[in-house]
């Protein structure tokens, strides 16, 4: 309880001081024909975890892929001025070549350091060494889901997660270590945005956006 | 530069783990080579004019025929997402993915040249002007390839439509690459400089136009 005490505290002193770090006004998004956001407005600032909820089809994945810049907006703006790291449903792995290999190529086509210590810390935050150097194709969904997750412990720590559906398919422990690392990201001064339908990172007292769907 | 290179080693790491395709397509450059004398008949006079225009066909058509999974891999996985995201953009990404591809089909393809060209009884003085006109014009068509598979990308029959808008666009390769292979004094010819011009352009124009196709095809398509 004591360490809950310190991250609110420390998450109220980096609010205090920043602006909007992501700011997102009046947003309509469209798929296909398919007006699937309309009138959305959002603020995040450092340190705020928020949950995006809502039943399937509300357009939670549509639009952390708009923030993420893989969709446009059909009206209103998003500015970010923080960089984004996104995991979606898809988690970005090659099933041809090792955990390791993916992670070590992520890493070096956004300009971290690949080197032989970073990525086995990378790896061991959720706990992926036992299976990193196996070919993804023969991982489960989340063994999978973990490794794209590990991606997450080279992220600058002023940065904005992009998470869709990030706890689906981890067992309890992981689920944990997610809860963990999404904290203490925060508590760093970075923001988490995360899709979801299970309990995340309820700890640290989560805001919560809700996405009604247009069907009502 | 860095993260340009670290996107082609993972598409040769990605491409020595299905090493098995390489096989494949030059068993098919092989095989169209081996079917043309079949259908024309033993007759020396009519075959031997032929030896350098079948190279160039069969060339064609296996460059081709390994290109509708280009970028398909890696939007089903999510990589393209992260490469969107990542310093590398995707015109960089585009020119990488050329290179790469190259590498693991151009290249086999021309190191087993000489051995057709033995087969089709080229004479050996033919061979530097075939060699280097092939050199030029598979990377050209690899770019090539390059844009079709971007502009079919998450088309259904994508394979059928990338053939259609590259094949003739191929022409021009075609033509300048058949000429300059067949000339008889020397390596340089008019018409190798002019296939090399084709490749500077396409070289320019590739990764730009690979890049807005797939910019637009993710995005008017989504997932």
């Amino acid at each position: 309880m004591t360490n809950n005490d310190d991250t609110k505290t420390a998450r109220k002193t980096v609010l205090s001081t920043a602006d909007h770090h992501l700011q997102i006004n009046q947003l309509s998004v469209l798929r296909g024909m398919v007006l699937v956001i309309s009138n959305l407005s959002h603020q995040q600032n450092a340190g705020d975890i928020c949950c995006l909820t809502g039943p399937n089809g509300a357009g939670k994945s549509t639009l952390l892929r708009a923030i993420a810049g893989r969709l446009p907006a059909a009206g209103g703006d998003i500015n970010c001025v923080v960089p984004i790291f996104y995991v979606g449903h898809t988690n970005g792995l090659s099933g041809a070549i090792s955990g390791r290999q993916n992670l070590a190529g992520w890493a070096k086509i956004n300009g971290f350091s690949a080197t032989e210590n970073a990525i086995d810390t990378a790896l061991s935050s959720f706990a992926t060494n036992r299976f990193a150097d196996l070919p993804v194709r023969v991982l489960s969904l989340g063994q999978r889901r973990r490794l794209a997750l590990a991606r997450l412990a080279l992220a600058p720590a002023n940065s904005l997660w992009l998470l869709d559906e990030p706890n689906a398919g981890l067992d309890q422990a992981s689920s944990r270590i997610l809860d963990d690392i999404v904290q203490k990201h925060a508590t760093a001064g970075g923001m988490v945005l995360a899709a979801t339908h299970l309990d995340f990172a309820a700890a640290a007292k989560p805001r919560s956006l809700h996405l009604p769907g247009l069907e009502t | 530069m860095k993260p340009f290179f670290s996107q082609i080693e993972r598409d040769l790491l990605i491409a020595w783990q299905n090493r098995q395709d390489i096989g494949v397509m030059l068993v098919f450059f092989v095989i169209i080579i081996a079917l043309f004398p079949l259908a024309i008949g033993a007759n020396a006079t009519v075959l031997d004019p032929l030896g350098v225009p079948v190279i160039w066909i069969a060339a064609l058509l296996a460059i081709l025929a390994g290109f509708d999974q280009l970028f398909a891999q890696d939007v089903r996985d999510g990589w393209l997402d992260q490469i969107a995201l990542s310093q590398l953009g995707l015109g960089w990404y585009a020119l990488a993915k050329a290179i790469s591809n190259w590498l693991t089909a151009g290249l086999p393809l021309f190191i087993m040249t000489p051995l057709m060209a033995m087969m089709l009884n080229i004479p050996p003085q033919q061979w530097p002007p075939l060699l280097i006109a092939l050199l030029i014009g598979s990377m050209g068509l690899t770019l090539l390839c390059v844009i079709g598979a971007a502009l079919a990308e998450g088309a259904r029959r994508g394979t059928a439509l990338m053939a259609l808008l590259i094949l003739p666009l191929a022409v021009p390769l075609l033509i300048f690459g058949t000429l300059a292979s067949q000339n008889d004094r020397g390596i340089i010819s008019p018409h190798l400089m002019l296939l090399g011009a084709v490749f500077a352009l396409l070289l320019a124009l590739a990764p730009l136009v690979a890049a807005s196709a797939l910019e637009i095809g993710e995005t008017e398509t989504g997932l």
